[in-house]
């Protein structure tokens, strides 16, 4: 049996692989397994090729990254086009469609013979069973139903469910065209089980979701109600998410004319008392650091979320990336600080975007979520939320006395000052992109320039007090560290564990607030190690440069970076930590040069 | 909507005064902007709603310094982005009544933009831009709205471009109010930006605001009172749009004054929109603690 099952499906625009995928994670997750399907398509707007991945597990899956345990292919041609993202090995158990005529034994792979292969005719029992082409995601489906053990019931359940509405002979074809999978894998078995075994943590449904639609739960949760943005790959669906659900609660979406008045809208929106958010990705988030810089110097809350992607420019728009950091840290003009917070699974989204909204109502600044494209839209299982655990914060309104003589921007200890907003009788008074002295009238005082310029700074921090936005796993006294962050920190975390149970001597530090540094965390996870490595999604290595800025790093804690839609593998890290085990003590390793 | 209506019967609640702050404006001695918020308080005062209820937004430029000297809540954004910005106040809080200014480098360079979409989803703000025709605050540089052949510190051989027509540009988009207005005759344009205020939707008012220090001789307030002639004097009825867009094309030539266009069945303002969905979807909102069941696979 099997407890960790790695799926990959791919064909023609049409073929529904994606549609089959969806089927499998939904049944997976009805029955309480844990799973990540991430999809991927050619660069045409309809048909060309689509692909899925799934990998489901009896418990946490912290990546969807792997070679496959199962291979689909509807034709090779599609299907060989995914390159690296669908690695058969000899293990991976083979399926394709028998219509494309190639012999079970010349696959069009290279430099892989696979020993369990499958031609079937999923074309002709679709057609057969549901006398439509269309049900071969059906048979595929039941096909690995059969084989791998997952979620028949529920399946089938699905099934009903979704053909409804078409009639009793539409649900009957399909259910037979399911049934025809499941009986030529019951006529064909492998020779060993791999059955998925039932899951670690019961049979409990999960919750599915990616990470846009969480994003977008989450900002309602928060109490977001107001959004504005300019559509963008990968970042669209919180939009499309926010623009079914906002209106229910009282709020209201603009789609802007473009990215800088969708950000514009928002903090207008903020200053008028409303929690107010925009989305974007990097393209996107040029455009918008001007105003990042008027809110931070109007000091107005604000949650603005980049879904990272391949860049620069328009880069790789469908593929995840880490290239953003640096964007992200120091965009705006002047001197200026804003919070940057990173999730690491389409689960962390919600929190990590509740935290947004509080602390940019806390500290009155905009604070950047950075997710990326694969995060944002892999469908993942997540365990039930205990929302009633999350307090959530709002901004430091005046009192009655302060209004009596109200001051803005009255430089207090925390640095922190009363936030009014129009409609607050007394709270009147300028907000302005211009520097400006306590009551908001401008000024060109150097003086006072610096003054607020402390302010601006001073009140972050207690932000550096907190602890819990950092996560540290391991032996605390490990020679070898790993830092990792965003959707790549699953990869990191599975590293760290294949390292363990080698017995190698290995933590790992995940920040989730990447900026500003906060160099006592650093300093303390880096006190007992002597190599060590971070594992991130661009081509520089941005997290390990921006940490370096401002902290002393071990001379030989180096990278894995590798740039977008190059998937970073565990076996990869794992490889790096063992040469870095067997150089520990007796090789002197040079720093990565700048 | 919450705009009181002028009643005869009572006195204002607000003198023009209660608007004015006592921040001493940057502007030249002379400037025609000194003429704008004079205008613009005397029209607050007989609107009748409290500083606090007003927000008033602005870009960069000479004009954008405007709100500081109101006692409304002010918002002196960035170049060219007071419209968005103001677009977001007003649908987070459409109690609010929200005014726009803007200069014409703002308004019609660097922001020129944003007004296509102000206009299309018709969002109940008041926008009032001061054309001087000159960038005055970075000290005379060319600006959308300079005539060509006119020679600056930035076209020292004389501009190579036409001018934009505010005027033309707004009726392009299907604005459904639209005024011109000078300090030169000041009782004129307080009433002009009180209509533009109690004009349910999006109002475009374009005030010629002399610059005394870059601006030419013929744009100065002297020679502005001798050439405006009112719409009203040549008998121009404002719901007749072809007729508007045809004295739209004499800006730079003419000096009108008056309401040029206003639309006897404005559309519906986007905010009424909102609000009509709100309460259409609202009973469909799930208490805070159950939002992520939308995510219970099969759902």
């Amino acid at each position: 049996m099997n407890q960790d099952l790695i799926i990959g499906i791919a064909g023609a625009g049409g073929d529904g692989v994606i549609s089959a995928g969806e089927s499998l994670i939904t049944a997976a997750a009805l029955e309480g397994y844990h799973g990540i399907m991430t999809k991927s398509f050619g660069s045409q707007i309809r048909g060309g090729e689509a692909s899925c991945r799934l990998r489901l597990a009896t418990q946490t899956v912290l990546n969807p990254n792997g070679p496959l345990d199962v291979a689909v292919a509807l034709n090779w041609e599609d299907f060989r086009r995914f390159g690296n993202e669908l690695p058969v090995e000899a293990a991976t158990v083979v399926i394709y469609e028998s219509a494309t005529g190639v012999a079970p034994d010349k696959l069009p792979l290279e430099g892989v013979a696979p020993a369990t292969v499958f031609s079937v005719p999923i074309a002709e029992m679709a057609q057969q069973n549901a006398g439509t082409d269309k049900a071969k995601n059906i048979v595929i489906t039941g096909l690995l139903a059969g084989w791998f053990g997952i979620g028949r019931e529920s399946m089938l359940a699905g099934i009903r469910k979704k053909f409804a509405k078409k009639g009793a002979a539409v649900v009957e074809g399909n259910v037979r065209a399911f049934q025809a999978g499941l009986d030529f894998a019951q006529s064909h078995p492998l020779k060993q089980d791999r059955r998925l075994a039932s899951p670690r943590g019961g049979r409990d449904a999960k919750l599915l979701a990616d990470g846009n639609d969480m994003c977008g739960a989450a900002a309602l949760f928060a109490g977001c109600t107001f959004f504005s943005g300019y559509p963008i790959t990968p970042s669209t669906e919180i939009m499309q998410f926010l623009d079914r659900e906002i209106w229910k609660y009282g709020g209201t979406l603009m789609q802007a004319e473009d990215e800088i008045a969708g950000i514009g809208a928002a903090v207008g929106a903020s200053f008028a008392g409303k929690k107010a958010m925009t989305a974007t990705s990097g393209p996107g988030m040029s455009l918008k650091t001007e105003i990042l810089g008027l809110a931070s110097i109007a000091e107005l809350p604000l949650v603005c979320v980049n879904v990272q992607r391949g860049g620069p420019s328009t880069g790789i728009p469908t593929k995840a990336e880490q290239s953003d950091l640096f964007q992200a840290a120091f965009s705006a003009h002047g001197d200026c600080l804003r919070p940057i917070l990173a999730p690491t699974s389409v689960g962390d989204v919600f929190s990590t975007t509740v935290e947004a909204f509080n602390l940019a109502e806390y500290y009155q600044t905009p604070v950047i979520v950075l997710s990326d494209q694969e995060i944002a839209q892999r469908k993942e299982t997540v365990e039930p939320i205990d929302t009633s655990k999350f307090q959530l914060i709002e901004r430091r309104r005046p009192t009655e006395a302060e209004l009596a003589n109200y001051t803005r921007f009255k430089v207090t200890e925390s640095g922190i000052s009363p936030l009014s907003n129009p409609g607050m009788p007394g709270g009147n008074y300028l907000a302005s992109g211009i520097e400006h002295n306590e009551v908001g009238r401008p000024t060109a005082n150097g003086e006072m320039h610096a003054r607020m310029n402390d302010k601006r700074f001073r009140k972050f921090n207690s932000l550096k007090n907190r602890r819990d936005l950092f996560v540290v796993d391991g032996d605390p006294e490990a020679p070898l560290g790993l830092v990792s962050w965003g959707s790549v920190a699953g990869v990191a975390r599975e590293a760290l564990r294949l390292a363990q149970a080698e017995g190698l001597r290995v933590k790992l530090l995940v920040p989730k607030l990447l900026y500003p540094v906060v160099e006592p965390v650093y300093q303390d996870f880096f006190a007992s190690v002597r190599r060590g490595l971070f594992v991130e999604q661009s081509f520089q290595g941005q997290l390990y440069r921006l940490v370096r800025m401002y902290v002393d790093c071990p001379a030989s804690v180096t990278t894995v970076a590798k740039s977008g839609s190059n998937p970073i593998q565990p076996a990869e890290v794992l490889e790096r930590l063992r040469a870095l085990q067997r150089s520990n003590g007796h090789q002197h390793l040079e720093p990565v040069a700048d | 909507m919450p705009v009181l209506e002028p009643s005869a019967a009572c006195a204002p609640r607000f003198q023009p005064g209660d608007f004015k702050s006592d921040l001493k404006p940057i502007w030249c001695p002379g400037c025609g902007d000194f003429g704008v918020v004079t205008a613009l308080t005397r029209a607050l005062s007989a609107i009748g709603r409290p500083p606090h209820e007003i927000a008033f937004v602005s870009g960069i430029g000479c004009s954008s310094r405007i709100p500081g000297y109101t006692t409304a809540y002010g918002f002196n954004t960035v170049h060219g982005r007071a419209l968005p910005i103001a677009q977001g106040i007003k649908l987070a809080n459409p109690d609010l009544l929200v005014l726009v200014a803007s200069g014409d480098g703002d308004g019609f360079s660097i922001g020129g933009g944003h007004v296509a979409h102000v206009i299309r989803r018709n969002i109940d703000l008041t926008y009032i831009v001061m054309d001087n025709q000159i960038y005055g605050l970075t000290k005379g540089q060319l600006s959308p709205t300079s005539r060509r052949g006119r020679k600056t510190v930035t076209s020292s051989f004389g501009s190579l471009e036409d001018p934009v027509n505010p005027l033309l540009y707004v009726m392009g988009y299907g604005v459904s109010f639209v005024a011109q207005g000078t300090p030169a005759d000041m009782a004129g344009l307080a009433r002009l930006i009180e209509e533009g205020i109690r004009f349910p939707g999006f109002a475009f008012i374009n005030v010629q605001s002399p610059c005394v220090t870059y601006g030419l001789e013929e744009q100065q307030l002297k020679a502005q009172k001798a050439k405006m002639q009112s719409l009203e004097s040549i008998g121009h009825d404002p719901a007749d749009r072809a007729r508007a867009t045809e004295l739209a094309r004499e800006y730079g030539s003419k000096l009108y004054t008056g309401v040029l266009y206003r639309n006897p069945t404005p559309p519906p303002t986007y905010g009424q929109g909102v609000t009509e969905r709100q309460e259409a979807l609202k009973s469909q909102a799930v208490p805070r603690q159950e939002l992520l069941k939308c995510f219970l696979p099969g759902n």
